[in-house]
C-alpha cells in the first residue's frame, strides 16, 4: 500500500521534472497499462486467454474518435461513451466466444477481433479504411475547461482513468463476483456445481474487460489524433498479452508494469535493431518458460527473502 | 456465360483452395489431437515453407525439389522447437504453450524478415503446370488443378499413414490415451517431437504450393493462422476427418463469397463458424467442448 501510494506521487509529480518527449512516452505507457491491466481480469482472474483484446481497444479508439470528428460532444464524455459503447458491444462478442472454452476461446476470440478488422478495412465511411481517421481534435470542455488540450493536463485526465480503473478493478477482484471469476479459474466445473451460472459470470468479465480496454483506447485516439487499422491487428492482440504475462497475470499492477517495459523496451531496442520483434519473441518465451509469475512476481519474491 | 459451367469451374476454383486449407488445417489438428495444445506458429511455419519453397526452386531451378526439401527443413525445425521448448511446458496448463508459440511466431518471422527481406517475392509456376486449360469453354489454370489433385493425393495418404501404418496406429493411440501408450514401452516424447515436425511440415507444403499462387509475403502468416484455426474450431479440434471438411467448407464459402458478395466474403468465413459453434460447440466431428 505504501509503495503504491509512492508510486502515484511519483506519477502525478512526473510532468515537473520530465521533459516532454518523455512525458509523451509515459501517456502512452499509461494507456496501453490500462489496457492490459483491463485484460488481466480475463486472463489473470478468470483463466480466459483472449487473444483478440485488440478488438476492445480498436473500439475505444474508433467509437471516441468518430465522436470526436462528427458530433460536438466534449472530449470527456466522449470518451466515457466509447468505452460504454465497448462495454455493450462485448457483450455481443462474449456470448458468442463463451459456447467455447479453453483453447477454442482463444481463438473465437482472435477470429472476432480480426472480423473487426475487415471491417474496419471496408467499412470507409466509420472507419477511414486504409487512411483510417486523422485529425481528432481534444476537444474543450465540458463547462469550457480547456486543461485536457495541453500534453500535461490529457497525462493527468489519462492518470486518473487508470487509477480510477485501478481502485474499481482491486474492490472488483476482492469482491465476491471476484470470488467467483476465482473459481471458474481454479475449476469451472466445480462453480458450476455450487450453483453458479459460470458462463453469465465469465459475460460480465469479458464486457467489464472490453469496456476498461475500451476507456484505453478511447484515450489512445485523441492523444496521438489518429486511429487506424493497426489498432486491430492480431499482432497488438499478441502484444498486448505479452504485457499481461511479463507482467504478472493475475496481480492487476504487473500488467500495467509490463506495459511501461514493453514501451521501454520497445523504444530502446528500435534505437539499436530493427528487429525488436525477434527480441521480443525471446523474452516474452524466456518469461512464459522460466518466470510465469513475471516481473511484478520477481520482485515480490526478492522482497520476501 | 452460362450458368452451370461457370459453377463447375468455380467448383474447382474452391476443391484447389480447399487443398491449400487443408494443408494448413490438418496439421494443426493433427498436433492438438496428440498434445492438446494448439500452435500459434502454425501460420509462420506455412509462410517459411513460401520463403523455402522460392529459395529451393530458385537454387535448383526445380520446383519438385521445393516441394520436398521446403517441408523438411521446416518440420526439423519444428521438431527442434518441440524438443528445445515445448517439452519443459508438458507440465503446465494449455495457455503457456499458446504464449511459447506466440513468441516462436515473433522470433521466426523476423528472422525470415532478415533472411529474405521485406518485398513480396515471386515464384514462377513450374512448367508443366503453366498455362491454362479450356473446361466447358471457360479458362482454367491448369496449377489449380495440380493444386486440387494434391489435396485428394495427400489426403488419401495422410488417412491411410494413420489407419495402415504401425506409426499411425500410435499417432492414434496416443491421442486416445498417452499414459497407457508411454506405459506399454513407448517413447511418447519421440512421438510428440515427430507428429509435431510432421504438422509443421505439412503446413510449409502448403505454403509452398500456395507461393506461386500469391506469392511468398510477410503478410501470409497473419491470414493463415486466422484460416488455419477457423478450420480446426469448424471440423473439430483434434478430428483429420473434420479438418478435411471444413477446408472444403471454408474454401466453397470463400470463393463464392468472394464472387457473390466480394465486401462480406471475409465476415461469410466467420458467420459459417458461429453457425457451427452454436449448432454444434465441439465442431462438426470433434468431441463436446
Amino acid at each position: 500500500m505504501r509503495g503504491l501510494i509512492i508510486a502515484v506521487i511519483v506519477l502525478a509529480a512526473a510532468p515537473l521534472g520530465l521533459p516532454p518527449f518523455a512525458m509523451t512516452l509515459l501517456t502512452e505507457a499509461l494507456i496501453l497499462g490500462l489496457l492490459a491491466m483491463s485484460l488481466d481480469l480475463m486472463v489473470g482472474y478468470t483463466r480466459l486467454i483472449s487473444f483478440g483484446h485488440a478488438a476492445a481497444y480498436g473500439l475505444g479508439a474508433y467509437t471516441c474518435g468518430d465522436l470526436l470528428l462528427h458530433t460536438t460532444l466534449p472530449l470527456p464524455f466522449a470518451v466515457l461513451a466509447a468505452a460504454l459503447a465497448s462495454g455493450v458491444i462485448a457483450i455481443g462478442v462474449a456470448w458468442t466466444c463463451t459456447l467455447a472454452k479453453g483453447v477454442s476461446f482463444s481463438m473465437l476470440t482472435l477470429a472476432f477481433a480480426q472480423l473487426l478488422y475487415a471491417v474496419a478495412f471496408k467499412w470507409t465511411a466509420v472507419t477511414g479504411a486504409s487512411d483510417g481517421l486523422a485529425g481528432i481534435p481534444r476537444r474543450a470542455g465540458p463547462f469550457g475547461l480547456t486543461v485536457f488540450q495541453t500534453k500535461n493536463g490529457y497525462y493527468y485526465l489519462v492518470l486518473a482513468c487508470l487509477l480510477g480503473a485501478y481502485a474499481f478493478c482491486r474492490s472488483l477482484v476482492q469482491s465476491p463476483f471476484g470470488a467467483v471469476l476465482r473459481g471458474i479459474r481454479e475449476n469451472e466445473p466445480k462453480t458450476l456445481s455450487l450453483g453458479y451460472n459460470t458462463r453469465l459470470y465469465k459475460i460480465a468479465v469479458v464486457a467489464i474487460s472490453f469496456a476498461l480496454g475500451g476507456l484505453s483506447g478511447a484515450l489512445y485516439s485523441p492523444f496521438a489524433g489518429f486511429a487506424n487499422t493497426d489498432l486491430l491487428f492480431w499482432l497488438f492482440s499478441g502484444q498486448v498479452l505479452i504485457m499481461v504475462i511479463v507482467g504478472g497475470k493475475g496481480t492487476l499492477i504487473g500488467p500495467i508494469l509490463g506495459a511501461a517495459f514493453f514501451m521501454l523496451l520497445e523504444h530502446v531496442l528500435s534505437l539499436y535493431t530493427e528487429s525488436w520483434a525477434l527480441f521480443f519473441g525471446l523474452i516474452f518465451i524466456g518469461f512464459v518458460t522460466f518466470a510465469p509469475d513475471g516481473i511484478w512476481g520477481l520482485m515480490r519474491r526478492r522482497a520476501r527473502v | 456465360m452460362d450458368l452451370l459451367p461457370f459453377l463447375l469451374v468455380q467448383c474447382l476454383n474452391a476443391l484447389s483452395q480447399a487443398a491449400l486449407l487443408f494443408f494448413l488445417g490438418v496439421g494443426l489438428t493433427l498436433i492438438f489431437g496428440i498434445m492438446r495444445i494448439v500452435n500459434f506458429a502454425h501460420g509462420t511455419f506455412y509462410m517459411l515453407g513460401a520463403f523455402l519453397g522460392y529459395s529451393a526452386a530458385r537454387l535448383s531451378g526445380n520446383f519438385w525439389l521445393a516441394m520436398i526439401v521446403g517441408p523438411i527443413i521446416a518440420g526439423g525445425i519444428g521438431a527442434a522447437f518441440e524438443v528445445g521448448l515445448l517439452r519443459p511446458l508438458y507440465r503446465r496448463d494449455d495457455s503457456a504453450f499458446l504464449m511459447v508459440t506466440f513468441g516462436l511466431t515473433l522470433v521466426l518471422g523476423d528472422i525470415i524478415r532478415l533472411l529474405w527481406g521485406v518485398d513480396a517475392l515471386q515464384v514462377a509456376v513450374p512448367d508443366a503446370f503453366a498455362g491454362i486449360v479450356f473446361l466447358f469453354d471457360e479458362p482454367f489454370p491448369v496449377y489449380r488443378l495440380f493444386l486440387a489433385g494434391a489435396g485428394v493425393v495427400v489426403a488419401i495418404a495422410i488417412w491411410q499413414f494413420l489407419e495402415r501404418t504401425r506409426l499411425g496406429l500410435l499417432i492414434r493411440a496416443t491421442s486416445q490415451n498417452a499414459e497407457m501408450v508411454h506405459a506399454l514401452g513407448v517413447d511418447v516424447n519421440l512421438v510428440r517431437s515427430g507428429i509435431f515436425g510432421i504438422g509443421c511440415g505439412l503446413a510449409a507444403l502448403g505454403g509452398v504450393l500456395a507461393a506461386p499462387l500469391v506469392t511468398a509475403s510477410l503478410g501470409m502468416a497473419g491470414n493463415a493462422i486466422i484460416d488455419a484455426f477457423v478450420i480446426v474450431i469448424i471440423g473439430g479440434m483434434g478430428s483429420f476427418l473434420g479438418s478435411l471438411l471444413a477446408a472444403v467448407l471454408v474454401a466453397f464459402v470463400q470463393v463464392f463469397g468472394t464472387y457473390y458478395f466480394p465486401d462480406f466474403a471475409l465476415a461469410a468465413m466467420y458467420l459459417l463458424m458461429l453457425l457451427v459453434l452454436v449448432v454444434r460447440p465441439g465442431g462438426l466431428l470433434g468431441k463436446e467442448a
